[in-house]
C-alpha cells in the first residue's frame, strides 16, 4: 500500500486508503473449492433438492416413495368404503350392526356371507320388501332399489366392501357379476321378497 | 466512500437471496398446503379443530404452554420389516425361495414360530425381492415401515411431524424447550379428559415426579349444592377439596382440554410413511365359520 513509516502521518495530505487487487494465495483458492466441493456432495446426499415433501431424515423423493405401502389389491376397500357410508349407512348403519326398525344387520348377516355373490347382487338392484329372516331375527320392511343408480364397478366395490368390512369375510364380488346379474334381472322393477332371493342361486 | 454501489449491490443480493430461500420459496412450495389424505386409507388429514378445541388453542397461547412443551417429533432413521405370516404349504419350497434372495435366512428356524419377523431394511425396494419370493410359492407376508428415533422411543409419536401436521394452526406453537414432555400426539397418548383435567389440577396426583405447575384457577372451588357437580373432579389424597366442597373445571379448562385431545400428529402421510398398527380386529364372520 501507500503508508510509508519515514513520513509523518498527518491527516491532511494523506490520501484515503483504497482497495487494490492483489492475486488471490494459492491456498485459499484450493480450500474454498474444496469446501464448495464437500457442501455439493453433502447437499447431494441429504439435500433432497428442496423437494417439499422430502423431510430429514429422508434422502430424496424416491427414497420416501419407496416407503409408500405397496399397492394391496384392495382398492376396493376404500373406494366401498366411501360409497357405503354416504348411501347405505343411514339405515344399516356405519358398522354394520343394523338399526331396528330401518334395516336388518350385515355384519355376520347370513344373506351376505354367500360363497358366491349373485344372490346379494340383485338385492340392491331391485330392491327387498317383506318378511326377511337375518341372524336369527325377523324383519319387515322395504329396501328401494338402491344400488341400481351405480356403474358396476362401483356395485361391485360397495358389496365388497360390505362382504369384507366388521369382521365379515367372503370372496370379493367383481363388476362382471354384477353386469350378469343385471341381464338376469331384465326389466324387473319389482321388489324381491325373500322366498323369491331364495330361488335365485348364490 | 467509493465503490458503495457495489456494496449496496452485494447487500442487497446476500438479503435478497436469504429471503427467497428462507420465506419466499417455501412460502410457494407449502403455503397453500390443504387437506392431504393418508396413506393408505384415504382418509383427509388433518381435521380442522371443533369450536371448543380451537377455543383451547387459544387458552393453551395465552398461558404460556409453548414455553415448556414442544409440539414437534424428530426422527432419525426408519426400519422396514418383513414379517412372515404363512409360509405356504410347502416348507423347502418357500425355504429355497428365500434362500435365493437371502442366503442366511435358508434355514429351518426361518418358518418356525409364525408370524415373525424374519427380516429389516431400509427401504421397501429392499424388501420387494423377498416379499416377491415368498408371495411366488403361495406364502404371505406383511411390511411395516417403522420410524425410529429418540422421541419416537420415548413414545411421542409414531413418526416424525412435518408442515402437514400444523396446517391449520394460526399460530403455530412448534416450541423450542422441553421442561414437559413433547405434545405432538398428547390427544392419542393420553386420551382420557378426566386424566387431562387431574392433570392440570394438581399435576403430581397423576403423575408423581411431574414439575408442572398447578392450573388451579382453571377450576373453581365450590360449595356441593343439593346435587353434586356432573363435571366435579374426582380427586383422592392430597389434592382433595375439603368435605362438602367440589372442584369444578371452568369452561377455560374443558377448552384447553379439548384442544389437547385434538394434537394427534401420527396419521400416515405420504411424507412421511408408517406402517399403522393394526386396528383391533373383530370377531371374524366367514364363509367358512357358517
Amino acid at each position: 500500500m501507500n503508508a510509508d513509516p519515514k513520513q509523518p502521518c498527518s491527516a491532511t495530505n494523506e490520501a484515503e486508503p483504497t482497495a487494490t487487487t492483489t492475486a488471490m494465495p494459492v491456498w485459499l483458492l484450493s480450500l474454498m473449492v474444496t469446501l464448495l466441493f464437500l457442501s455439493a456432495w453433502y447437499f447431494d446426499l441429504y439435500g433432497g433438492w428442496f423437494e417439499p415433501k422430502v423431510y430429514a431424515p429422508y434422502r430424496s423423493i424416491a427414497h420416501v416413495d419407496g416407503l409408500q405401502p405397496r399397492k394391496s389389491g384392495e382398492e376396493w376397500r376404500s373406494r366401498g368404503k366411501v360409497l357405503y357410508e354416504s348411501n347405505c349407512a343411514l339405515c344399516h348403519n356405519p358398522d354394520g350392526a343394523g338399526k331396528p326398525s330401518q334395516g336388518p344387520p350385515l355384519a355376520g348377516s347370513e344373506w351376505v356371507l354367500t360363497t358366491g355373490a349373485n344372490r346379494l347382487i340383485h338385492i340392491p338392484l331391485v330392491g327387498l320388501a317383506g318378511p326377511i329372516k337375518v341372524k336369527g331375527q325377523d324383519w319387515n320392511l322395504n329396501m328401494a332399489a338402491m344400488g341400481a343408480m351405480y356403474t358396476d364397478q362401483q356395485l361391485a366395490d360397495l358389496l365388497s366392501y360390505v362382504r369384507n368390512a366388521w369382521g365379515n369375510k367372503a370372496p370379493v364380488v367383481t363388476a362382471e357379476q354384477v353386469k350378469q346379474a343385471r341381464v338376469e334381472i331384465g326389466n324387473r322393477s319389482q321388489a324381491y321378497t325373500a322366498d323369491e332371493l331364495m330361488k335365485i342361486a348364490e | 466512500m467509493k465503490s458503495s454501489s457495489t456494496v449496496f449491490l452485494a447487500a442487497f443480493i446476500a438479503l435478497s437471496a436469504s429471503w427467497a430461500g428462507f420465506v419466499l420459496v417455501p412460502q410457494l412450495q407449502l403455503g397453500r398446503a390443504d387437506q392431504a389424505e393418508t396413506v393408505p386409507s384415504k382418509d383427509k388429514y388433518p381435521i380442522a379443530r371443533p369450536g371448543l378445541a380451537a377455543q383451547g388453542a387459544e387458552v393453551y397461547r395465552s398461558l404460556g404452554c409453548v414455553y415448556c412443551h414442544s409440539q414437534q417429533v424428530g426422527q432419525q432413521g426408519v426400519t422396514v420389516e418383513v414379517v412372515l405370516l404363512d409360509a405356504g404349504t410347502n416348507a423347502t419350497t418357500t425355504l429355497t425361495a428365500i434362500g435365493k434372495v437371502k442366503l442366511e435366512l435358508n434355514k429351518p428356524e426361518t418358518l418356525t414360530g409364525l408370524p415373525k419377523q424374519i427380516a429389516q431394511v431400509d427401504d421397501i425396494a429392499g424388501s420387494d425381492a423377498l416379499v416377491k419370493a415368498i408371495t411366488g410359492v403361495g406364502g404371505k407376508v406383511e411390511v411395516n415401515v417403522i420410524p425410529t428415533g429418540a422421541d419416537i422411543s420415548r413414545g411421542w409419536g409414531k413418526r416424525r411431524t412435518v408442515a402437514q401436521d400444523y396446517i391449520f394452526d394460526s399460530v403455530v406453537q412448534p416450541g423450542t424447550r422441553r421442561a414437559g414432555p413433547d405434545l405432538a400426539n398428547v390427544g392419542s397418548r393420553l386420551a382420557d379428559p378426566n386424566w387431562q383435567l387431574n392433570h392440570l389440577y394438581a399435576p403430581k396426583s397423576t403423575v408423581k415426579d411431574s414439575t408442572m405447575p398447578a392450573y388451579r384457577f382453571l377450576f373453581e372451588k365450590r360449595k356441593i349444592g343439593k346435587i353434586p357437580s356432573a363435571d366435579a373432579l374426582k380427586l383422592t389424597g392430597d389434592s382433595a377439596p375439603l368435605a362438602g366442597y367440589e372442584i369444578v373445571p371452568t369452561e377455560k379448562a374443558h377448552a384447553l382440554v379439548a384442544y389437547l385431545l385434538s394434537l394427534r400428529a401420527d396419521a400416515p402421510l405420504w411424507e412421511s410413511p408408517v406402517t399403522p398398527p393394526p386396528a383391533a380386529a373383530p370377531a371374524t364372520n366367514s364363509v367358512a365359520a357358517k
